[in-house]
C-alpha cells in the first residue's frame, strides 16, 4: 500500500506548488480598482516612472495606464467600446485621427487652464465646431525621410532634392516606407505626399516609386531594423521621424557629437504630427482626468517626454533637452486639414494599396 | 535505378494493404468493442468536457460571433459578392493555402528522416538537441526575422560569402521571394514535426520491427510496413498543426516574404485593427474558419482510424556504428542547424558582440524593468501553463468520444486572434484590461498543443492494459492514474513544452490591452525595437537571448524533471534491447 500512496502524494505536492503560485499572483494583481484613473495610451507612450509616481503622490490619484497598441488601433478599441468605455482619458490621439475620434463621439470637451494657454502647435481651426477644445495638444513631431549619412558619403550619391528625384534610376531600390494601412508613420507620410503634391500627382508618384523598387513594410520597427542600411538592411532612406537622429545620438554606443543619420525636408515628404490628450466620453472620473491632462502639459512632463517619447514639447517656453539639437525641425510640412483627412483618409489608403501593392 | 526499390516497395505495400483489408476491419470491430471499456461514458464525457467547451465558448466563439454581429449590423450591401469577386483577396486566400501546404510537405520531407535519426541513435547532446529544437517558437517574430535576414538577407552571411568567393554581381536577394518565407515557416515549424516524429518513433514496437527484419525485410521495408503506420497518426496530427499555423501565419510572412506574400490573417488584422471594417473582417474570418475547419474536421475523422495501439516494448537507442549511421546523424544535425539553429545563433552572436563591444549593454540586464519583466514572464507563463494543461487534459479526454470536440481543439489556431481580441473587448469591456482575461487569452492560444498531443497519445493506449486493471477491480480513476497517465506522460510533457514555448513567445501579445507594469520580456524587446539607436538594438538582442535561456530552462524542467509517474512508466514500458 505504501508504494501506491507515496507517488500520489509526491504528484500532489508537485501540482500544489505551481497552483499556489498561480493563485497568489492572480490575487495580487487583479482588476484595476474602480477609483483608479484609467489612462489609455499607445504603445510608444513612455514617461519616467518617478514622474508618474510624483503625480500620484501629489494628486492622490492612482493611475492605471492601459496600452492599446498603435495609435490607430488604440482609437479603434476606444470607438468599439464607447457604450462602456475602457478608459477615462486617452493619450496619443493625433491630428490624423482626431476628427475620426470626434465623429465617433468618443471624446468630451475640455476647457481647463492648459487649453486656454497658447501652445506651440495646434491641430488647426479647420475642424471648426467639432473640436471645441476636446483635444489638448501635448507634443508634436515630424514624420519624414531619414537617411544614412555613412552610406551616402561612401556611395558619393547626392541627397534627393525633391520627392521626384527618388523616382530616378539613381535612387532605385533605396527607399523603405511603412504600409499606411498598418502603421501610423506610413499613414502620415502618405497624407503628406497627397497634401504636398496634390492627389493625382501623389498617386502618380507612388506608382513610379513602386516601379523604382520601393520597399513597403508593416510597421516602423520592421523598416528601421530590417531595411535601413544602418541596421543591416539595403535601404539608406527610410520613413521615420525628425527626432530619430537625436535618438540615435542618445542611444549610441560610444559618445558621438554628430548623428549617424539625418532627416530630409522635402516638399510633400513631411507631416507634422500633433499628439494630444483628451477626456473620454462617459468617464466618471472627470475631475481626476482633468488633473492628468493638466499634468501632461506641466513643465516636468514637457521636459521629460522629449527624451522618452522623442517628440517636441507643445507647451511654449519649455527648455529643449540638449540632445534634441540633433533633431532638426523641418522648415515646412504638408498636412491635409484634419477634416479632409477624416473625409478622405480611408479612401486614400485603399487607393494607395491598389497603386503600390496590388 | 535508384528509384526502383522505392516504387517496387510502394506497389507491394499497396498490395499488402489491400490484402490486409479484412484483417483491418476485424481489428476495427475489436477496437469498437474495446472502446466502451477504455473510453469514458457519456455522462463522464460531458462532465469532463464541459470545462474546455465552456472556455472555448466564452473566450473564442462568443467574441467571434459578437464581432461579426457588430460588423453585420452596418455591413454594406452586396458585401460578400464584392469580396468573392475581389481577385486580390482570392490571391491572398490561395497563397495562404499554398504556402501552408508547401511548408507541410517540406516539413515532412525534412522532419521525418531527422526524427528517425534522433529516435534511433544515441549521441552526446541528443537530449539537448530535442529541447533546443523548440527555441524558434519562443523568439519574437521581428527578432527571428532579423536572425534569418542576418544569414540569408541581402547583406547576410550568404551574400558576404558570395561576395568573397564570386565577387559582386552574383549577390542574390532572397527578400520578396517566396523562398525566404518558406524557410522562415520551416524555421518555426520543423520542430513540431520532428518532436512528434521522435516521440512516435520511440513508441514503435521493437519486437514487430525485429520480427519483420528476421523475416527478411530490408530496413526500408521494415520502416514502410511497421514503423510508418505506427507513426502516421502522430505525424498527421503534427502536420495538421503546421498547416493551420502557416495558414494563419502573420508577422513572419510580411517580414520575410514582403507585402506581396501577405496572408489572409494580415488582411483581417488590417481590416479590424486599423480600418474597423468589421463586416469584411468577419466574412474573411468566417471563411478562414470554414476552410481550415474543413481540414481539421477531415483530420479529426481519420485520426482515430489511423491509430495503432502502442506495445510495451520500445526500440532502444543505439550507438552509431557504421560510417553511414554516423553520416545520418551528421546529416540530421546539419538540417537542424541549417533550418533552426543558424538564425538563432545569429541573434546570439549579435548579443555577444554587443556585450563585448559595449559594456553599457550589461546595464540592460541589471535594469529594474528587466527584473520586473522576467518575473511577469515567469508568473504569467506558469499560471497560463497550469490552465492550458488542465484544459488540454480535459479536452483530450472528452474528445476521445467525439469527433466534434476533437476538431474543436484546433479552433484557437483557426480563429483569427485579432477578431478574438477585439471581440473580447466588445463582450467584456469591464474586464478588458484585466490580468485574468490576458492570462486566459494566453492559455487559449497555447492549450491546443496539450490537447492535440494528448489526444493522439490516448488513442494509442492499449486497451488490454486498462481492461486487465478494470477486471482486477481498479476504479476508472485509478486506471487513469496508474495506467493511462503514465503511458501518455511523454506526450503530455511534449504538449506542455510546446504550450510553454507559445506562452513565452506570446504570439498575439500586442493585440490585447496591456498594462506597463505587466510588461514581459517579449514586450520589452518590442519596446526597444520601437525606438531608434544602436543601444536599443543591442538591448533587444540581449533580451532575446535571455528569453531563449529562460525558455530552455523551462523545457528542461518540464521534460526532464523526474516524476513518480515517469518512474513507473519506465517499469511499465521497459526498454528492451532491440537486437543482440
Amino acid at each position: 500500500m505504501t508504494r501506491q500512496t507515496i507517488p500520489r502524494r509526491e504528484a500532489a505536492t508537485r501540482l500544489v506548488a505551481p497552483l499556489l503560485v498561480a493563485l497568489l499572483s492572480v490575487g495580487t494583481a487583479l482588476v484595476a480598482h474602480a477609483d483608479d484613473l484609467r489612462v489609455l495610451v499607445h504603445n510608444s507612450f513612455s514617461l519616467p516612472k518617478p514622474l508618474l509616481a510624483q503625480f500620484e503622490a501629489d494628486s492622490g490619484i492612482k493611475l492605471a495606464i492601459i496600452k492599446g497598441g498603435d495609435a490607430g488601433e488604440m482609437l479603434n478599441k476606444l470607438i468599439l467600446t464607447k457604450a462602456q468605455p475602457i478608459a477615462d482619458v486617452v493619450f496619443g490621439v493625433d491630428n490624423a485621427l482626431v476628427v475620426k475620434a470626434m465623429a465617433a463621439n468618443v471624446l468630451d470637451p475640455y476647457t481647463g487652464p492648459a487649453s486656454q494657454r497658447a501652445a506651440v502647435v495646434s491641430v488647426g481651426s479647420a475642424i471648426g465646431g467639432l473640436l471645441s477644445g476636446g483635444f489638448l495638444p501635448v507634443d508634436y513631431g515630424y514624420v519624414t525621410l531619414n537617411y544614412d549619412r555613412a552610406w551616402f558619403a561612401k556611395q558619393g550619391l547626392a541627397l534627393p532634392k525633391t520627392l521626384a528625384d527618388l523616382t530616378l534610376p539613381a535612387y532605385q531600390n533605396l527607399v523603405a516606407v511603412q504600409n499606411p494601412a498598418t502603421s501610423s508613420a506610413g499613414y502620415a507620410f502618405m497624407l503628406a505626399t497627397v497634401a504636398g503634391l496634390g492627389e493625382e500627382p501623389a498617386f502618380d508618384w507612388w506608382a513610379r516609386m513602386r516601379a523604382n523598387g520601393l520597399k513597403v513594410t508593416k510597421g516602423w520597427s520592421e523598416s528601421y531594423y530590417t531595411e535601413f542600411t544602418r541596421n543591416g538592411g539595403t535601404r539608406p532612406l527610410v520613413v521615420s521621424y525628425a527626432a530619430s537622429p537625436a535618438a540615435e545620438v542618445f542611444y549610441s554606443k560610444e559618445k558621438i557629437t554628430e548623428p549617424p543619420t539625418g532627416s530630409l525636408s522635402l516638399k510633400g515628404g513631411v507631416f507634422r504630427q500633433v499628439e494630444g490628450v483628451a477626456l473620454v466620453k462617459g468617464s466618471t472620473q472627470t475631475e481626476a482626468a482633468h488633473k492628468f491632462m493638466e499634468f501632461m502639459r506641466s513643465p516636468a512632463v514637457q521636459q521629460a517626454l522629449q527624451t522618452s517619447m522623442w517628440m517636441f514639447p507643445a507647451e511654449t517656453g519649455v527648455t529643449r533637452a540638449d540632445v534634441m539639437r540633433h533633431a532638426v525641425e523641418p522648415v515646412a510640412f504638408d498636412n491635409p486639414t484634419p477634416d479632409v483627412i477624416a473625409a478622405k483618409g480611408s479612401d486614400w489608403v485603399s487607393r494607395w494599396t491598389r497603386v503600390v501593392l496590388k | 535505378m535508384k528509384f526502383e526499390p522505392f516504387a517496387l516497395s510502394l506497389s507491394k505495400g499497396w498490395q499488402r494493404l489491400r490484402q490486409a483489408q479484412p484483417e483491418r476491419r476485424q481489428a476495427k470491430s475489436e477496437r469498437r468493442q474495446a472502446k466502451s471499456e477504455r473510453n469514458l461514458g457519456l455522462h463522464q464525457t460531458i462532465a469532463i468536457g464541459i470545462g474546455p467547451a465552456l472556455f472555448l465558448g466564452v473566450m473564442l466563439l462568443a467574441p467571434l460571433v459578437r464581432l461579426c454581429a457588430e460588423g453585420w449590423a452596418n455591413a454594406p450591401t452586396g458585401l460578400i459578392d464584392t469580396m468573392w469577386h475581389d481577385d486580390y483577396l482570392r490571391w491572398r486566400v490561395l497563397w495562404s493555402l499554398m504556402q501552408a501546404a508547401i511548408t507541410c510537405g517540406m516539413a515532412l520531407l525534412l522532419g521525418l528522416p531527422v526524427a528517425w535519426v534522433l529516435a534511433r541513435f544515441e549521441f552526446t547532446g541528443r537530449a539537448l538537441v530535442l529541447r533546443l529544437l523548440m527555441l524558434p517558437f519562443v523568439v519574437p517574430t521581428l527578432v527571428a526575422g532579423m536572425g534569418v535576414l542576418a544569414l540569408w538577407g541581402p547583406r547576410g552571411v550568404l551574400n558576404e560569402a558570395i561576395l568573397f568567393v564570386l565577387g559582386a554581381g552574383y549577390a542574390v536577394d532572397l527578400r520578396d521571394t517566396p523562398w525566404l518565407l518558406l524557410y522562415g515557416n520551416l524555421f518555426f515549424n520543423l520542430c513540431v514535426v520532428v518532436r512528434a516524429g521522435v516521440d512516435a518513433l520511440s513508441q514503435v514496437s521493437a519486437s514487430r520491427v525485429a520480427a519483420a527484419r528476421t523475416l527478411g525485410a530490408s530496413p526500408w521495408r521494415a520502416f514502410w510496413r511497421v514503423e510508418w503506420p505506427a507513426v502516421l497518426p502522430w505525424l498527421a496530427s503534427a502536420l495538421c498543426l503546421v498547416f493551420l499555423y502557416c495558414f494563419a501565419g502573420f508577422g513572419l510572412a510580411l517580414l520575410l516574404g514582403g507585402q506581396r506574400f501577405a496572408t489572409v490573417e494580415v488582411e483581417i488584422y488590417t481590416l479590424v485593427a486599423h480600418e474597423l471594417k468589421l463586416a469584411e473582417a468577419g466574412v474573411l474570418a468566417l471563411a478562414m474558419v470554414v476552410l481550415t475547419g474543413g481540414v481539421a474536421l477531415a483530420y479529426g475523422v481519420i485520426e482515430k482510424r489511423l491509430t495503432t495501439p502502442v506495445r510495451g516494448d520500445v526500440i532502444a537507442l543505439r550507438q552509431a556504428r557504421t560510417s553511414a549511421q554516423r553520416a545520418g546523424i551528421a546529416g540530421a544535425l546539419g538540417v537542424l542547424f541549417f533550418v533552426c539553429a543558424a538564425p538563432l545563433l545569429a541573434i546570439v552572436w549579435r548579443a555577444v558582440t554587443a556585450l563585448v563591444t559595449n559594456p553599457a549593454v550589461w546595464d540592460v540586464l541589471r535594469d529594474e524593468d528587466v527584473y520586473q519583466a522576467l518575473w511577469n514572464t515567469l508568473r504569467f507563463s506558469v499560471i497560463a501553463l497550469v490552465l492550458a494543461t488542465l484544459l488540454g487534459l480535459t479536452h483530450a479526454l472528452a474528445a476521445q468520444r467525439s469527433v466534434g470536440l476533437r476538431t474543436a481543439a484546433f479552433l484557437p489556431f483557426v480563429v483569427s486572434p485579432v477578431t478574438v481580441a477585439f471581440g473580447l473587448l466588445l463582450l467584456y469591456p469591464s474586464w478588458a484590461a484585466s490580468l485574468p482575461l490576458l492570462v486566459a487569452a494566453y492559455a487559449l492560444l497555447a492549450y491546443p498543443f496539450v490537447a492535440k498531443s494528448l489526444a493522439a497519445a490516448l488513442d494509442s493506449v492499449p486497451e488490454h492494459l486498462c481492461q486487465a486493471a478494470l477486471t482486477l477491480g481498479a476504479t476508472p480513476w485509478r486506471v487513469f492514474w496508474r495506467i493511462t497517465l503514465p503511458l501518455v506522460a511523454p506526450a503530455l510533457r511534449r504538449g506542455m513544452a510546446f504550450a510553454a514555448a507559445t506562452l513565452l513567445g506570446e504570439f498575439a501579445v500586442t493585440l490585447f490591452l496591456s498594462r506597463p507594469e505587466w510588461a514581459t520580456l517579449t514586450t520589452l524587446i518590442y519596446q526597444r525595437l520601437g525606438r531608434p539607436g544602436a543601444a536599443n538594438l543591442d538591448a533587444a538582442m540581449v533580451l532575446a537571448c535571455l528569453l531563449m535561456a529562460l525558455a530552455l530552462a523551462a523545457f528542461m524542467l518540464i521534460e526532464t524533471a523526474p516524476t513518480a509517474r515517469s518512474g513507473r512508466k519506465k517499469k511499465l514500458t521497459k526498454r528492451t534491447p532491440s537486437r543482440a
